[in-house]
């Protein structure tokens, strides 16, 4: 499920798959702006059938508090 | 409706876009007082669909006070054709948005023409310092207002400000060229205030319009983009069964197609009258369609629910041929090119057959239900113009007059006795501001009676207009069938003492081929002989379309020399005798 979730950040900020991590964040990829966080959280939202509250979408520092939020909406990354 | 792609999608394709493979450009500024971030992406991919570069300029967030009155800012440096200004309610009325009632009923009033007054200084700022065309939204609707159920029982409410705010905008913007309003408030009410703003959009990214209806939005600014180029449709052309009417006609009769009051004939009621609704403001209706003639057309001139008459068509091809090839005929009686027509047929075979052998004809897809063919006529952004013309809302009369014309010249066989017969008049107009819209239209739309081609928007004809060093005017061209209107332009720079070129001369493709050309070009003459000019030169620019003025000049005794055409004035220029000339 983890790959779901590359996919999508690949294709949203436009990286290669391969260069993504838990710690990828907004200075490891340059188009991470707070415009394309939010337009991933929406991406986010749509393919994994979830909402995420104000608080959260402030919380997303890297991928990992990504994974993090996405487990507590009781989504399974198997990893 | 048409689904849009999400906005993830646009900001993807539009990084791998290379946008100046296209012909056609245009450059665009967004200046908004939100994050409109997405806007700008989406526009991009949906020009290059249209096989248009769009370079662009995005003005930095809320600063589009400063970049309209900095004559030195990023906005003028990049010199758009198109500049959108996005406004949004909240950010107009401030404070007033949420507490509208904390001040008395005339300081509202006094609010919103205090805001409308800063507006039109900007807008007139912005003409002043750029050629660009600039198109403004007007404010949408909030449902809410603190009053909640007496928000209707109060005097100039927080919901009258903003219409009234709307009516203003519009009022003032009717008397600025080139400046536009574009309907957000209409944009709103289509999709519903729920779906376009979305308070956690809001509140975490200052983003008033929510990202999946950003592509909506780019889509109603298309139209725009369209015009500007010139790049409207002119005719649409219909097939018959089960596009006008239910059921085959060859086999159901005329009694039992399915076209009247109740489902599902009223389908087809409703589409043709969404049809007529074009014809009447200038676009040309045309059929193509496989039947028997005799068949087809009783149904048109006798059935008792057809809202369309046989009038309404400009051109009718009921026959066994090809479609494709009907096509190309319409195309030519009409004389306008195949990149100018829309082709609705059922048939998804037969869309496929015009879409593969004519692709620059929009063939869009029809449902299966024809419930929906009004919807999506309505979804078709490609008859937009900036301004309707008088000429537009007669151009189907003129068009059957051309019918007639061109019956009348088949029962002639020599070309010059049906022109003697015509009894063509020709007068020249001044521009003025009823002249000045249709001259800048048929700049921009006229492609092959068109020496130059030059595209001019009313802006750049008014200021020509002005220029004591320009000669401009327009010819009305009317004979014994009616009125063909304002179809005739031509733009003479004075360039010395000595000396005049020809910078436009263009003649409408409705009234090619009868000679009025020489009666302009004979006005032209006489007026630069009467300032002693010795010279008239001119510069044919060969396109894709503009083959039959190839011969114009040298066919008017201009020799060519360093690839300029020359008129020496010492020659004396005769205009065909059948032909009348006047000036206004």
């Amino acid at each position: 499920m983890s790959e779901k979730l590359f996919k999508i950040i690949s294709k949203v900020m436009n990286v290669n798959y391969e260069n993504i991590t838990d710690e990828s964040n907004p200075s490891t990829i340059s188009s991470w702006t707070s415009f394309n966080g939010y337009v991933l959280l929406y991406e986010l939202e749509s393919n994994f059938n979830v909402k995420f509250s104000i608080d959260e979408a402030m919380d997303v520092k890297n991928v990992a508090d990504i994974k993090r939020h996405l487990k507590n909406h009781g989504v399974n990354l198997n990893d | 409706m048409d689904n849009e792609e999400p906005l993830s999608k646009y900001i993807l394709d539009s990084e791998k876009l290379e946008i100046n493979n296209f012909n056609k450009k245009i450059k665009v500024a967004f200046l908004s007082s939100f994050t409109i971030n997405g806007l700008s992406e989406s526009l991009k991919v949906k020009c290059s669909k249209k096989q248009i570069s769009c370079n662009q300029y995005v003005a930095g967030y809320n600063q589009y006070n400063q970049e309209i009155l900095d004559k030195k800012s990023g906005l003028y440096s990049f010199s758009p054709d198109i500049t959108f200004l996005i406004l949004d309610t909240r950010s107009i009325f401030g404070d007033l948005f949420h507490f509208p009632y904390s001040v008395t009923k005339s300081e509202r009033e006094n609010f919103v023409n205090q805001k409308i007054t800063e507006i039109i200084n900007l807008i007139i700022k912005f003409n002043e310092t750029s050629d660009s065309k600039l198109v403004i939204t007007n404010l949408s609707l909030p449902h809410y207002s603190p009053h909640g159920i007496a928000e209707t029982k109060t005097n100039y409410s927080f919901h009258d400000a903003i219409i009234d705010f709307n009516k203003k905008l519009k009022e003032k913007l009717l008397n600025i060229n080139s400046a536009y309003v574009f309907d957000f408030f209409k944009f709103v009410t289509k999709h519903g205030e729920n779906n376009v703003f979305n308070f956690q959009n809001y509140l975490f990214g200052d983003i008033k319009i929510s990202l999946d209806y950003i592509p909506y939005l780019a889509n109603e600014f298309m139209p725009y983009i369209i015009s500007f180029l010139g790049l409207t449709k002119k005719c649409i052309v219909v097939d018959l069964d089960n596009t006008l009417w239910g059921g085959i006609v060859g086999e159901d009769g005329f009694d039992g197609i399915r076209l009247g009051p109740q489902p599902p004939g009223n389908a087809f009621v409703e589409f043709q009258k969404y049809l007529k609704a074009l014809s009447q403001r200038g676009i040309l209706l045309a059929i193509n369609s496989k039947n028997n003639f005799d068949d087809a057309i009783q149904v048109i001139r006798e059935h008792p629910f057809m809202i369309l008459t046989e009038s309404d068509f400009s051109c009718i091809k009921i026959n066994w041929n090809n479609k494709a090839s009907n096509m190309q005929e319409i195309s030519k009686e009409l004389n306008i090119g195949l990149d100018s027509f829309v082709f609705f047929d059922d048939d998804p075979i037969n869309r496929e057959l015009i879409r593969e052998s004519m692709p620059e004809i929009t063939t869009p897809e029809l449902p299966h239900d024809p419930s929906f063919y009004s919807e999506v006529i309505q979804s078709l952004h490609d008859f937009s113009t900036f301004q309707i013309t008088s000429e537009d809302t007669n151009r189907g009369q003129m068009y059957l007059e051309q019918k007639q014309r061109t019956e009348s010249q088949n029962s002639t066989s020599d070309i010059s006795e049906f022109l003697k017969k015509l009894n063509l008049e020709i007068e020249i107009k001044k521009t003025n501001s009823f002249t000045i819209p249709r001259i800048s239209q048929l700049t921009l739309k006229t492609n092959q009676f068109n020496l130059t081609t030059k595209r001019y928007h009313e802006d750049q004809i008014k200021k020509f207009s002005e220029d004591k060093n320009i000669l401009i005017g327009c010819a009305q061209i009317r004979d014994k069938f009616g009125d063909n209107g304002i179809t005739g332009v031509f733009i003479v720079e004075k360039t010395n003492y000595d000396e005049w070129f020809l910078d436009t001369f263009l003649l409408s493709c409705r009234v090619m081929g009868r000679e009025a050309e020489k009666a302009i070009l004979y006005f032209i003459i006489n007026e630069a002989k009467n300032n002693n000019i010795k010279r008239l030169k001119a510069k044919f620019i060969p396109t894709e379309k503009n083959k039959p003025i190839e011969n114009f000049l040298p066919d008017c005794q201009f020799y060519k020399k360093d690839g300029i055409w020359i008129y020496n004035l010492d020659k004396p220029f005769n205009m065909p005798d059948f032909l009348t000339l006047s000036e206004e």
